[in-house]
């Protein structure tokens, strides 16, 4: 019908504006990164060659490895806070009354809200004088609690990390669920008939039919929360005094407020680099508890 | 004897519904409470919309007692939202037709033939959604910068596009593979070429697959910032996060004019949510779990 010559054609034709597209915003710019990461420049005029320097700056600068631990703190306070919270309401949330869905809705809303919103309220939240935290604290009666909650170094971190647990469950919830919900009747019955109901059922049987899904959460989540840049940088920006700095908000910091193209560059690769060793180690050490 | 075993049953058994009513009782309160949890910051966020500075700061968790509609008039010409809007509207419809056309259109060739580099393709398009983002800023930066796209909408539209293909190509992939053989060679028969087939009948079949890309990529459009931030400088150019980003510094203290910026903005997503809501839950947990 159709000559071979007109399908690769059409094939061509087909998929190269795409891929075109894809290619320069998304794969370039990486390889691009990499290597401006060996340049000097400012922005304007000539980029000077200049070797490792930029990659040996960003290496031994104290303050790249505590953006990389902080970046570590969101990644554990979205494991240890994601993942339980969406697997303890998965558990109570099987059915799909009116009730139920109301609160499956509820806890997923977060994720259409932009977030910019989002840093912009829960700063007000922690806000020292008007912030609700500060308030509620102060009405139960604990009063020497208070504290500027984005401003202390030795908190901040930790109040950093809430709106992005906050924001996140909800996809983590549908997956449990739809796990929950696939899981064969018979797994069911033949634990009733040995008699495991409650606490044995839901330690003997359900979590360790769920291993798997929990898994992939967990590396998700994990991939998830390296990507974690608006809501810190609207609240913090990563200061006061570079307290509450990630690796992105130290790349955007160094790039484009002292104009460091290079510098910025070396950064990013390194980012990456990183990003995608901690998804590797994730994945490797997630296999093997198998 | 036996009255008495009977009684001794008919108390556990009042026991064991006891126990499992205030069991459900708390069960009940608890995701009540939890979901209120959820909710409250934006609740709080639209309520205090309608106040006043005042009100905010004598009562900041009230019910509002007044309406004062003059915040959002206020924020509508300070923050310059009227032209905000229309920005994020052009970038993000744009974005979202490219985005459904090329996704469609890659995902038919994917779906539908095989050829020596197909293989190599799909581990490329899976790999972008690996990258973090904002990893790719300053290479994004400067290439745009040499190539002029920098300060216009395409510095927004095309790696928008760029980013969501991914996501879009796998959901409609994964509808477009499903599709019968039998109708292709039936429209072959009718004489439609692979554009005919395209068209007329792929297309058509995945409107279901399509809307949810658009649903999502929309939202998605409408509520990015790290783009905008760094490849916008032209205040006539600004989308709304970045408008809404101003007051983090500029006018944090003006709660109400804040309150009222954020509300505006924040209202189409929610409305967005509120018809699709079953589609967005289905396509951003699918577009989680394939990155």
């Amino acid at each position: 019908m159709q000559s071979g010559l007109k399908l690769r054609g059409l094939l061509v034709m087909t998929l190269l504006p795409a891929l075109l597209l894809y290619s320069f915003f998304v794969i370039v710019p990486i390889f691009w990164s990499s290597y401006y990461g060996f340049f000097s420049w400012s922005g304007l005029g000539e980029a000077t060659y200049i070797g490792f320097q930029n990659y040996i700056e960003v290496i031994q600068d104290p303050v790249f490895w505590r953006a990389f631990k902080n970046n570590l703190i969101i990644v554990a306070a979205s494991v240890l806070g994601q993942v339980p919270i969406a697997l303890g309401l998965a558990l109570i949330l099987r059915k799909s009354s009116l009730f139920q869905r109301f609160v499956r809705s509820a806890v997923f809303l977060p994720m259409v809200i932009s977030t910019v919103v989002v840093g912009l309220i829960w700063g007000y939240i922690f806000d020292q004088e008007f912030g609700i935290v500060n308030n509620l604290l102060t009405a139960v009666g604990l009063e020497e609690w208070t504290r500027a909650w984005l401003a202390d170094p030795s908190v901040n971190m930790y109040a950093v990390s809430v709106p992005i647990i906050w924001n996140y469950i909800g996809p983590y919830l549908i997956i449990f669920i739809a796990a929950i919900q696939n899981m064969p009747a018979e797994i069911e019955e033949a634990a009733l008939l040995d008699g495991a109901t409650g606490w044995r059922k839901l330690f003997y049987i359900i979590l360790p039919n769920m291993w798997g899904t929990i898994k992939v959460v967990i590396i998700l989540c994990i991939s998830g929360s390296l990507k974690a840049f608006d809501q810190v940088f609207v609240m913090t920006g990563g200061g006061p005094a570079q307290s509450t700095e990630i690796l992105a908000t130290y790349m955007y910091n160094n790039t484009f407020m002292v104009y460091r193209y290079g510098f910025g560059s070396a950064i990013s690769t390194l980012i990456i680099i990183l990003s995608l060793i901690l998804i590797g180690i994730s994945q490797i050490l997630m296999r093997k508890k198998d | 004897m036996i009255t008495q075993t009977q009684t001794y049953k008919k108390k556990s058994s009042l026991d064991f519904s006891l126990k499992a009513g205030l069991f459900k009782t708390i069960k009940v309160l608890f995701l009540t409470l939890f979901s209120l949890l959820m909710i409250y910051p934006l609740y709080w966020l639209i309520t205090s919309a309608f106040k006043t500075n005042e009100e905010i700061f004598a009562s900041p968790y009230s019910f509002p007692t007044s309406v004062a509609w003059e915040n959002f008039t206020r924020a509508w010409e300070v923050a310059n939202l009227g032209q905000a809007m229309i920005n994020s509207s052009i970038v993000s419809v744009s974005a979202t037709a490219l985005t459904v056309f090329l996704g469609a259109l890659t995902a038919y060739v994917l779906s539908r033939f095989t050829f020596k580099l197909k293989g190599f393709l799909v581990v490329l398009f899976l790999l972008g959604m690996l990258i973090p983002v904002h990893s790719t800023l300053v290479p994004l930066f400067t290439l745009m910068n040499s190539v002029g796209l920098l300060d216009s909408y395409w510095a927004l539209i095309l790696p928008y596009t760029a980013f969501e293909l991914p996501i879009a190509i796998f959901l409609t992939v994964a509808y477009m593979s499903a599709v019968p053989k039998e109708l292709e060679e039936a429209a072959v028969i009718d004489g439609s070429g692979y554009w005919g087939i395209f068209f007329k009948i792929m297309l058509p079949l995945s409107v279901p697959a399509l809307s949810t890309v658009a649903i999502l990529a929309f939202l998605r459009y409408w509520n990015e910032f790290v783009f905008a931030l760094v490849f916008i400088n032209d205040s006539a150019l600004k989308t709304l996060p970045l408008s809404l980003a101003v007051f983090s510094d500029g006018f944090s203290t003006d709660y109400a004019l804040t309150m009222a910026a954020m509300t505006i903005a924040v209202i189409p997503t929610i409305i967005m949510y509120v018809l699709f809501q079953e589609q967005i839950m289905k396509g951003m947990v699918a577009g989680a779990v394939k990155g």
